[in-house]
């Protein structure tokens, strides 16, 4: 106790009375199948305390397509919601008050077009727009870089962003235009220095095309500044990561006051969201992962200066697949006990004063200010994306933490370290512990995109779509015409086809040019003689044609074996993401290649695998060109995989590279020896 | 080798897929089926002009050889196209890293688009070292092949052994980087183009500095150069550009002076120096003297290991 009498320990109110926080919003990622499914879910989600909501959309929603183009078809409802038009928004929020909400949609590429139509849904029943609160992702500069779902060139997308700031601000105040995310650079492999200093500089980016494009004045701008937000990773090294997010919120302060000269320390606050880490979860023994997601909590709640707004958790078995509404539950659960049970919310800042926290953080700051004035030197983020050198940078992360899995340098319990254990009891429900989208009800988004198409006003569709594309042209706001489309009942593949023709489609760099990883040893000397033998007998390198089918964007996977196999010594052709069966296929056969590798992540594989064989078969290459597969693939499905055609199977347990190689150079020389 | 051969030429691609691995195999055995396939594609009605493109990493040629592929096939319904794109070996793996395919999209179904990524197999020439035996093939094969080279710059030499034309794509500039003007590699190409003049005002720049350089560096030519702006993103200048390279009057190199070029440097790497003195008329002469690339390799091949110093 103070000698004043006071209690430093005791929180209290600007009235000095003894007070508690309030905790932060809780959320769940979710979404599925359809509108009316997922309205369910959500419905029982908030019964069960959860105080806003996350919606997930589906990829062809996401990447820009309505649910009949055949990109989408495989795609429909698996990771999120498919959203089609106005009709499928007003069944997702039937019976949940707009005006009452906290709703997220993690939207990126389409964002404009999944505000437009929550504005007009506000509109149609009657609730004044400005009283809407939210937030739409929004941030393209990671789609570029790890997630994939962006649709149009940088200049184009950031326009966008800009345009949705600037209409929010006047119109819909409480609304977040973008979330800065940092999240996804960290599954992509970023360390916490260049997690800050990437996420930094794209706020810098955002807000400097703010500025340049002069439609706020001081004061706006200020308020602008107030309105950027972010989201934000936690891993399990979670003394680090509180660190992170303490400087965090001190470089945001430092760079609102002195880049934008922002007076009011309110519009100087660091506010994010989080959901905690998802690449530290394994596969193997997968309960542990309810362990891990806890300890990452703390990170990102334990100092009150650094405290998460919002926090949505993984649940224990994401790294199988997608999770049930009972592992949904488990998670929101956890953050009820930890702002309920403990005494966590009723004290201030724990850390301030810390010498070691303080140096910590003193640290990453130094690191992240350095790599901020790098790349603003390049010509800040947009150059730093479109050079390939962010991109390079992660892979070059990614490669190294895998390199310290492998070696054993960095322990992961039960997937380098004690992987003896008992068989998990969770997985052994009648469903194997996982959820499976139930085809029948996608059938439901199908049947009302339809319906909408049938009854809505053909002439008002073609106005509104006109209407939009001319705002492209002219450099105006899209916002307003895009609510037009909606109220129109455009659908989501009409909405981004307009924007198409006028903006064109963008394909990012990839980050598996120059890089190298850290694989060396006998194996793999071993393994480079095995190929040079077979370059001399068959008069060329190993051919391996690498591509990622459907729309799931998540290319690292496929990236870091294109890179691993390069090392061993084959010819790798890394056709990139967002393709069709046919495309694959066409690829390995121009290519004659002598091994097709594909990597899917979003549960469409056994659909995709049946549609590359049939393609195979159309191009007459069937058994001519061997396939393998890898992803998130449940240990049920390998089987399944196998019969269908499939070479190999590889699944999150196989994660160790030089193997990987060697079995895809086992399959070929298998192939080769098979053919002779 | 003739049912491939007649099914490469209705445009089958599993057929040319096929043979371009032929034409890029490193065994000695497989020559004679290279000459066999040859003799076979002889009354081919095709005559592929050859258009290099040329340019640093970053420049946007994938790109760009894409849009024009696509408009190539989209103005005249006979012509056939096909992309060869060469990317660079690891020198210390061997292996190779071809990612031009991310930046190219040709539909699936479409016959006369052909895409085929190359590895330069540690040639330093900036095309690779299979490149040219493959152009060999796709001459009987298509009106257009378009050779997208490694992009690393000042050696960038070797396309105008391959190439009837080339094109150096150079990209919009931030600030003062014109150096690169000074590059040797301006002496290469045919024409230039300033592409990604979506951003305009960076394109300007590089638009003038290039003028500028060129004048200086190309005093002895005659004429202006000839300068393309271009950007795959709009559209812009890509019709000019296309024109270009499909007017009847485009320069055109002898296949034959090509082949004497190529089957001197495989001279050169076969049996080095030793090997280009034996090369007594020249490889001009030599090839005359035989019937075919082939043959003459094989001829040369003999007479280095019956008397590998001296006749």
């Amino acid at each position: 106790m103070a000698t004043d009498g006071s209690k430093p320990h005791q929180l209290v109110d600007a009235d000095g009375a003894p007070t508690r926080d309030r905790p932060w919003i809780f959320r769940t990622y979710a979404g599925h199948t359809s509108a009316r499914a997922s309205n369910e879910l959500y419905r029982a989600n908030l019964a069960k305390g959860q105080t806003g909501l996350s919606i997930a959309f589906d990829l062809p929603t996401q990447c820009g397509y309505s649910s009949d183009h055949p990109l989408a078809r495989p795609e429909v409802g698996k990771v999120g919601v498919p959203i089609n038009s106005l009709d499928d928004f007003h069944v997702l929020f039937e019976g949940i008050p707009l005006e009452q909400m906290n709703t997220s949609m993690t939207i990126n590429g389409t964002s404009m077009w999944l505000l437009a139509l929550y504005v007009a849904l506000a509109r149609e029943r009657g609730i004044d727009e400005a009283r809407l609160r939210g937030t739409t992702q929004n941030d393209i500069i990671k789609e570029y870089l790890a997630r994939g779902t962006y649709i149009f060139p940088p200049e184009a997308s950031m326009r966008l962003i800009a345009e949705m700031y600037e209409y929010c601000l006047e119109k819909i105040p409480d609304w977040n235009a973008s979330n800065v995310c940092s999240y996804h650079l960290q599954e992509a492999g970023a360390t916490p220095a260049q997690e800050l200093a990437f996420a930094l500089a794209n706020a810098i980016g955002i807000l400097d095309l703010i500025r340049e494009r002069g439609r706020f004045d001081a004061d706006k701008l200020e308020r602008c500044v107030g309105r950027i937000s972010f989201f934000v990773n936690a891993g399990i090294r979670f003394v680090e990561e509180m660190c992170k997010m303490r400087a965090f919120a001190d470089l945001w302060d430092e760079i609102a006051r002195e880049r934008y000269g922002v007076g009011n320390p309110r519009y100087r606050r660091f506010r994010y969201g989080v959901q905690v880490n998802s690449l530290g979860l394994t596969a193997a023994q997968p309960e542990n992962n309810a362990w891990r997601i806890l300890l990452e909590t703390l990170g990102v709640t334990l100092s009150r200066k650094a405290r998460c707004r919002a926090l949505q958790l993984p649940t224990w078995n994401e790294a199988l697949l997608l999770p049930r509404e009972w592992d949904q539950q488990w998670s929101l659960r956890l953050q009820q006990i930890l702002a309920y049970e403990t005494d966590l919310l009723e004290y201030p800042d724990l850390f301030d004063g810390s010498v070691v926290v303080e140096s910590k953080t003193a640290e990453l700051i130094a690191e992240a200010r350095s790599e901020i004035d790098r790349i603003l030197e390049m010509g800040g983020v947009r150059a730093a994306v479109e050079s390939g050198y962010m991109k390079a940078a992660l892979v070059r992360s990614m490669a190294a933490r895998i390199a310290r899995i492998n070696r054993g340098d960095q322990v992961v319990v039960g997937l380098n370290k004690w992987t003896e254990a008992l068989p998990s009891l969770l997985l052994a429900g009648d469903d194997g512990g996982l959820f499976k989208v139930d085809q029948d009800r996608v059938a439901e988004a199908h049947a009302a995109l339809e319906r909408t198409v049938v009854n809505r006003d053909g002439a008002l569709v073609a106005r509104a779509l006109a209407a939009l594309e001319e705002a492209a042209k002219s450099g105006a706001n899209m916002m307003e015409p895009s609510i037009e489309c909606a109220l129109a009942r455009v659908t989501t593949g009409e909405w981004s086809d307009a924007l198409r023709r006028v903006f064109g489609e963008y394909r990012a760099v990839t980050g598996v040019e120059g890089q190298s990883l850290d694989l060396e040893g006998e194996r793999l000397t071993a393994l480079r003689q095995r190929i040079a033998q077979f370059a001399e007998s068959h008069g060329h390198r190993p051919r391996l044609v690498v591509g990622k089918p459907g729309l799931d964007g998540h290319s690292n996977g496929a990236e870091v074996i294109s890179v691993s196999a390069r090392h061993a010594g084959f010819d790798v052709i890394y056709s990139g993401i967002r393709l069709t069966p046919a495309e694959i296929v066409a690829s390995a056969v121009e290519e004659n290649a002598d091994l097709i590798g594909v990597s899917i992540l979003s549960g469409s594989h056994l659909e995709l695998a049946n549609q590359i064989m049939a393609e195979l078969d159309a191009a007459g290459a069937r058994g001519r060109i061997p396939v393998i597969v890898g992803g998130i693939i449940p240990e049920g499905d390998v089987a399944t995989l196998r019969a269908a055609g499939v070479a190999q199977v590889f699944t999150p347990s196989d994660y160790e590279l030089i193997d990987v190689v060697e079995r895809m150079l086992g399959v070929i020389e298998e192939h080769a020896a098979a053919a002779a | 080798m003739k049912d491939l051969g007649d099914s490469a030429r209705a445009l089958d691609k599993l057929s040319i897929g096929r043979l371009v691995s032929l034409f890029e195999d490193t065994r000695a055995e497989v020559a004679g089926d290279r000459a066999a396939v040859l003799a076979a594609l002889a009354d081919s009605p095709r005559r592929a002009r050859f258009i290099g493109i040329t340019g640093a990493p970053g420049s946007g040629k994938s790109t760009l050889v894409g849009q024009l592929g696509t408009r190539l096939v989209a103005r005249d319904p006979d012509a056939a196209v096909a992309v060869l794109a060469v990317d660079p070996s690891s020198h210390v793996s061997g292996g190779a890293l071809l990612g031009d395919r991310t930046r190219v999209r040709f539909a699936p179904g479409e016959k006369r688009l052909f895409f085929r990524s190359q590895a330069s197999d540690r040639d330093l020439g900036g095309v690779g070292r299979g490149t040219f035996q493959v152009c060999r093939l796709l001459y009987y094969l298509f009106d257009y092949v378009l050779v997208e080279t490694v992009g690393i710059g000042q050696s960038e030499v070797e396309i105008q052994h391959v190439a009837d034309y080339t094109y150096l794509l150079v990209q919009p500039l931030a600030g003062d980087q014109v150096q690169f003007m000074k590059a040797g590699i301006m002496e290469v190409p045919d024409a230039f183009v300033v592409n990604k003049y979506d951003q305009v005002e960076a394109a300007e720049r590089a638009y003038h500095a290039l003028e500028a350089s060129l004048r200086m560096a190309r005093l002895g030519r005659s004429g202006p150069p000839v300068i393309f702006k271009t950007s795959a993103t709009t559209g812009v200048g890509l019709d000019e550009l296309v024109a270009d390279l499909a007017r009847p009057d485009l320069p055109r190199k002898p296949m034959a002076d090509k082949e004497a070029y190529f089957f001197e440097k495989w001279v050169r790497d076969q049996y080095g120096r030793v090997g280009l003195r034996r090369l007594d008329g020249g490889a001009a002469t030599w090839l005359a003297a035989h019937d075919g690339f082939e043959a003459a390799q094989q001829a040369f091949a003999a007479r280095m290991v019956s008397s590998p110093r001296a006749d």
